[in-house]
């Protein structure tokens, strides 16, 4: 069999199923763990395998259909790998008096400031980028 | 070898774990609130049956662990979504950069003070200043400047959750002109909640809050080597 027709095999058996998706994606996470840890660069291996996926796609060694399904199945149920984390609140009777409610105000009030403060950039970058892209229009 | 007694703990905990979840997520879709939400619900089920069984956190989180190994993966999957996104990200990469360096700034900033303020010190100040992020992100930035991974967990669902309810209200007060803003206050403020709460709002703003929430994500991992060698 030739390069070029086992490629077309693996794009249809990868189109075709959610878990040969989400196989190539855990490939792609060793991946990334074993150059993290090899190298000893300081970003997390999962970083690395999302930035090698980026990468595929960008240069259209894999099209985006014979990934999304999987990549969006793992997605959709991530709070579900995470609840256990949470559940170190039962390690932390504490959380129940003064240390919980001082917590809870640095996360309500932080929040609000962080809110304000990304929006109104936000706000303020995209008139300033608007105005300008008008100057250039006009000039 | 692991024990018989073990194989069935970590069993039991599993699937405990992954039914309340998915009945939590049915609940939500029977009577959607803030209560209900499956980051609400799962673990306060999920507590409370831990506590009547006397279980210690040492022993669920033991048996659920490889859970959270999935979160790896998870990370991985995000390259879809900023593939997606590259047309937004081409036009206005200037203004999403700038917001999310002065967001995430402001939030470590912020989490720091008040944590000060408020005599919150050592490791649980750590674990306080990345919960502005995504949590598989957030976990690893934790660890990375010497916080409590399972911690900021805890906290940036706690953050999702306040979050999404007050950006809402934000909404009404801030005299915001474009749907890049009012999506990248969600996407900023609160992460996975956050950005359900902006596809309510609009699609458009939907969008940009699960694109800012990814790219907060990845420029603060790539970042937090240099905030580790500061705060040490």
């Amino acid at each position: 069999m030739t390069k070029r027709k086992t490629a077309i095999l693996l794009h249809k058996s990868l189109r075709g199923s959610r878990l040969a998706q989400v196989a190539l994606i855990v490939l792609l996470w060793l991946a990334g763990e074993a150059v993290s840890r090899s190298t000893g660069i300081p970003v997390p291996g999962s970083v690395l395998g999302l930035f090698g996926l980026l990468y595929l796609l960008l240069t259209g060694t894999i099209h985006l259909s014979t990934m999304r399904r999987g990549a969006y199945f793992l997605l959709a149920d991530m709070l579900l790998f995470f609840i256990p984390a949470v559940l170190a609140v039962l390690d932390h009777s504490e959380f129940l008096g003064l240390v919980g409610l001082k917590v809870l105000a640095v996360i309500v009030a932080g929040t609000l400031v962080v809110m304000c403060v990304t929006a109104l950039a936000v706000d303020v970058g995209y008139r300033l980028m608007l105005r300008l892209e008008n100057r250039h229009a006009v000039s | 070898m692991p024990s018989p007694e073990t194989i069935l703990i970590t069993a039991f905990w599993s699937v405990a774990t992954i039914a309340i979840y998915l009945l939590s997520k049915r609940t939500y879709r029977r009577w959607p609130a803030i209560w209900s939400s499956p980051m609400v619900l799962t673990p306060v089920l999920l507590a409370a049956l831990a506590l009547s069984l006397h279980t210690t956190y040492s022993e669920y989180i033991g048996a659920t662990r490889w859970l959270m190994v999935i979160l790896g993966p998870v990370t991985v999957a995000f390259a879809i979504p900023i593939y997606e996104q590259r047309a937004m990200i081409r036009r206005y990469w200037p203004v999403l950069i700038f917001g999310i360096v002065v967001g995430s700034g402001t939030a470590i900033l912020t989490a720091w003070a008040l944590a000060s303020l408020l005599s919150i010190d050592g490791t649980l100040r750590l674990s306080l200043l990345p919960r502005s992020i995504s949590t598989p992100f957030a976990m690893s930035i934790s660890e990375n400047i010497g916080g409590v991974p399972d911690l900021t967990a805890l906290f940036v669902v706690l953050t999702g959750v306040l979050g999404a309810t007050l950006g809402e209200n934000l909404l009404r007060v801030l005299p915001l002109k474009s749907s890049l803003a009012r999506g990248a206050l969600f996407g900023m403020g609160a992460h996975g909640v956050g950005v359900a709460k902006a596809n309510q709002i609009g699609a458009e703003e939907g969008s940009v809050a699960g694109l800012v929430m990814v790219l907060v994500g990845l420029v603060n991992v790539l970042a937090a080597p240099l905030l580790a060698y500061i705060l040490r």
